[in-house]
């Protein structure tokens, strides 16, 4: 019953909030953080509560039924929805304000609110055509907010690959919802797992939410959306808009039977999405677009827990399934907070200094010492270095895989290469950090814009402070956390053995690390404070005048790592290498292309767009041919039913 | 009764190939409404006993077809001074020769067919078939306004025998409803013609394209 005022209270604020988002930011802010507060405290009580409510009006909307329905699984992703869009709105005010954005900043936050109302319908709805109309919202109002600075081309043209992508993915979603309608004699959605015929429709579903959630071949809209939306909207769309893709998979997934072979494709995607995700983040100069590209991984890591759970479905339930799935959910929080915290982070360093591009920064800690402490520390969860809450759903995915291995079953064969590739994809990503917090916040500025970078205001640090907060908690103590895992991992296929994971031991070991590590930063701090710092120039070659742009560049200091991936990463080089005693002038530059949208998908576009042309050359005017279309239409139709008549006969 | 019902059907297909055949806009709107008084007295013939509903749809079919439309495309004619459809889009002899393979194939065609007995006999069918064909011919080989007018006409005129083969069970609505739409039809290509010329000073629908987007 709470649940209802609770939800209803969210809707209202939401819907109010749209009324200020013009001319009362603060008003907007106060009643986006009422929604939130009154979703999360719903999804709270629901995680916490174990039962599932549901409301069943009288009203229809579009002659269907208005059907809402909050189990643990819905509630799991709608706690994140919560946080990640009170959060981000408190960060907007300060980034995207009235002052710096005349045009967009009313709009933004107006479509911010619808945003996050129609995320929220999409987890609540549990009727098809009421799922698709909200799914259809969602895009279409991500769309607009990441085209808040439309005057750029690259934001447009963003926009128009975003769009013409999801409504590629809606295209199969359409087909999935109105197969399964057909199958079915209803729109209701529910469990139905005992129905093995609908089992096919999973492959639909797979490439309409793998569109969203980013799934490596799949991915292509993913980095320029996010590289060229504004960072509170690039934070939303990876922490929790990529989620929604996640969540039609899990939940189709559970609720629908899936036919034998759809958990090894899904982990094998995973896997594949993991390893080269990270790999094409390592060849990125863009600091946004580099983040992109980790949710490509970290999507990857999700599914390889989804598809051993799938996997574990076809193989009677066990353990190692639901502790997969547990590790693919929990991560799906995690990211959803340390990417927005990155992402967060990213736009205050844009903010700062006006510029994306990591070889125009460096040096930037002395400036922004909490965005560079919030941002190393995401840096550190992402690259699931313990004690933070990376680590953990990541240790609960490798428990999971290595309980897979112990089952001796067929399923090892793909466990073992999961395991070693989820492991190179750790250590690629720690690399990739490394390589990022380097060039931008160590070193000294390379740049004018980097040298007169200053510290973001309260607000903005608030925001990432939050998350980084609920970074540590979910490391430190992710006892508290669990049982709302626990709960959405039963939800899923409703599997009573429920999951258990040695978590104390964890959340012991978390605490020793940390307390060992802020150990060893005071005993850091009292040595540099007491003993000081020596300033010398590096080792130099012997070049007598050496300059800020001679500090590594992201492309050198990834260099050896994107050589080994040079196969898929196809990077475009432009080098005048140095000629004779005296050289003039020369240079080198380096770039990684979007592979898949590059070499596969515009010359497929390409040659649809001849087609058409082609095909368009019929329409001239000219009646006399017109009526030979007719003609010959009518021909081939009395044929084809000649044809059938008489193979029906025979 | 049989070989009267053949004879006015023969001389409706050959009516056709005239039709196809004639380069002069005159001779072609003759060729179609003889057609029209051809085709208009067959009811009459198909029944022994005399129906003031069949001899009505006759009489009407005549007056309009054979008398009414001719006159106004002959207006329309005199109007816009042009007498030749100079430049056919598929030129007479080949219309001709298409239009008595389509002749002869519809006679085959119609054998195929699992036709009711007593229609077996008579060449309804193949003559309805044949006129439908050499109506879409001149549809699609002629470029004056006139002559796809007369194309329509010779389209109608064969739907027309395929609607005789109903003519006990639905008579009236049928042809009304047809005739309905032809006058229809000629009024608007009427209304196209006097547009064309006035704006470009020709009856060539080739023009036409300029309006395609």
């Amino acid at each position: 019953m709470s649940t209802s005022i609770l939800l209803l209270t969210a809707g209202l604020a939401a819907a109010l909030s749209v009324a200020g988002a013009f001319k009362a930011p603060r008003l907007w802010l106060s009643f986006v953080l009422v929604a939130a507060m009154a979703s999360l405290a719903a999804a709270v009580g629901t995680l916490a509560g174990g039962g599932v409510w549901e409301l069943q009006s009288g009203w229809t909307i579009g002659g269907e039924r208005v059907h809402f329905r909050l189990d643990g699984l819905s509630a799991f992703f709608l706690a994140l929805l919560a946080v990640i869009g009170g959060t981000g709105a408190v960060y907007s005010q300060e980034y995207w304000t009235d002052a710096a954005h005349p045009r967009s900043a009313g709009p933004g936050r107006a479509w911010w609110s619808a945003m996050l109302t129609s995320m929220g319908m999409v987890l609540l709805c549990a009727n098809g055509l009421h799922f698709l109309i909200a799914w259809e919202l969602f895009a279409v109002t991500a769309f607009f907010l990441i085209t808040l600075e439309r005057r750029w081309r690259e934001v447009r043209d963003a926009g128009w690959l975003y769009l013409g992508a999801s409504h590629a993915g809606s295209l199969c979603l359409f087909g999935f919802f109105a197969m399964l309608a057909v199958r079915t004699g209803s729109w209701d959605l529910g469990p139905m797992r005992d129905r093995p015929e609908l089992a096919p429709l999973f492959w639909l579903a797979l490439a309409g939410f793998g569109l969203k959630a980013g799934l490596f071949p799949l991915h292509i809209w993913l980095p320029s959306a996010h590289a060229n939306a504004p960072s509170h909207v690039s934070a939303i769309l990876s922490g929790v808009a990529i989620k929604m893709g996640v969540y039609g998979l899990v939940r189709f997934s559970g609720w629908l039977p899936v036919p034998e072979a759809g958990g090894w494709v899904v982990a094998v995607l995973g896997v594949v999405s993991a390893v080269l995700g990270v790999a094409f983040a390592l060849g990125q100069h863009d600091l946004k677009r580099l983040l992109a590209y980790h949710s490509v991984e970290n999507v990857g890591i999700i599914l390889i827990g989804l598809g051993f759970a799938m996997i574990a479905a076809h193989h009677g339930h066990p353990a190692w399934g639901a502790l997969a799935l547990a590790g693919g959910l929990l991560h799906v929080w995690n990211h959803g907070l340390f990417k927005g915290l990155l992402f967060l982070g990213a736009g205050s360093v844009l903010h700062a200094t006006g510029t994306r591009e990591m070889s125009r920064l460096g040096g930037l800690w002395k400036a922004m010492p909490w965005t560079a402490g919030c941002f190393g520390l995401g840096a550190a969860a992402i690259s699931a270095l313990p004690p933070l809450n990376g680590f953990v759903s990541e240790w609960l995915v490798y428990l999971g895989l290595f309980d897979a291995v112990n089952a001796h079953d067929t399923v090892a064969w793909l466990a073992i290469p999961a395991i070693v590739l989820l492991a190179m994809t750790g250590a690629l990503a720690l690399a990739c950090f490394v390589k990022v917090c380097g060039i931008v916040f160590l070193g000294v500025p390379r740049s004018r814009a980097a040298e007169s970078a200053h510290e973001c205001g309260w607000r903005m640090r608030g925001a990432m402070l939050l998350l980084s907060g609920l970074c540590v908690a979910i490391g430190l103590v992710p006892v508290v956390f669990w049982p709302a895992v626990q709960r959405a991992v039963v939800e899923w296929r409703a599997v009573e053995a429920g999951v258990e994971a040695p978590l104390m031991a964890l959340a012991g070991c978390n605490v020793v690390f940390a307390v060992l590590a802020a150990g060893a930063g005071a005993a850091l701090w009292w040595h540099v404070t007491r003993r000081g710092i020596r300033r010398a120039p590096t080792w130099d070659c012997g070049y007598a005048a050496p300059t800020a742009r001679m500090q590594y560049t992201a492309g050198s200091f990834a260099g050896i790592i994107t050589e080994w991936f040079a196969w898929i990463l196809q990077p475009a080089r432009h080098r005048r290498a140095p000629e004779g005693v005296f050289p003039a002038l020369a240079r080198q530059d380096e770039h990684t292309p979007e592979t898949v949208l590059e070499k596969v998908v515009q010359p497929a576009g390409s040659v649809v767009m001849t087609l058409s042309t082609a095909v368009r050359r019929l329409q001239h005017g000219r009646i006399q041919s017109y009526i030979v279309y007719l003609l010959l239409g009518l021909l081939v139709l009395s044929v084809l039913v000649f044809a059938w008549a008489s193979s029906g006969s025979r | 009764m049989s070989s009267n019902l053949n004879l006015l059907i023969g001389i409706a297909m050959g009516l056709n190939l005239v039709a196809l055949a004639s380069g002069r806009l005159p001779s072609l709107i003759r060729a179609a409404a003889m057609q029209g008084v051809v085709i208009g007295v067959l009811p009459l013939l198909m029944h022994s006993e005399f129906h003031w509903l069949v001899a009505a749809v006759s009489a009407g079919t005549v007056v309009v077809k054979g008398f009414v439309i001719p006159s106004l495309l002959q207006r329309a004619l005199r109007a816009a001074h042009i007498d030749r459809e100079m430049e056919p889009l598929i030129g007479f002899i080949p219309s001709l020769l298409l239009g008595a393979a389509a002749s002869i194939g519809a006679i085959g065609f119609a054998g195929a067919l699992p036709l009711r007995p007593e229609h077996a006999g008579v060449l309804l069918v193949p003559g309805a078939f044949a006129t439908v064909v050499c109506g879409f011919l001149l549809l699609m080989g002629r470029t004056k306004a006139i002559s796809q007018v007369c194309g329509y006409l010779l389209l109608e005129n064969g739907i027309f025998l395929f609607g005789l083969l109903l003519i006990r069970s639905t008579p009236l609505i049928v042809e009304a409803g047809i005739l309905l739409d032809l006058t229809v039809a000629v009024f608007v290509i009427g209304i196209i013609v006097d547009r064309i010329q006035r704006e470009f000073d020709t009856l060539d629908t080739r023009k036409l394209t300029a309006l395609r987007e």
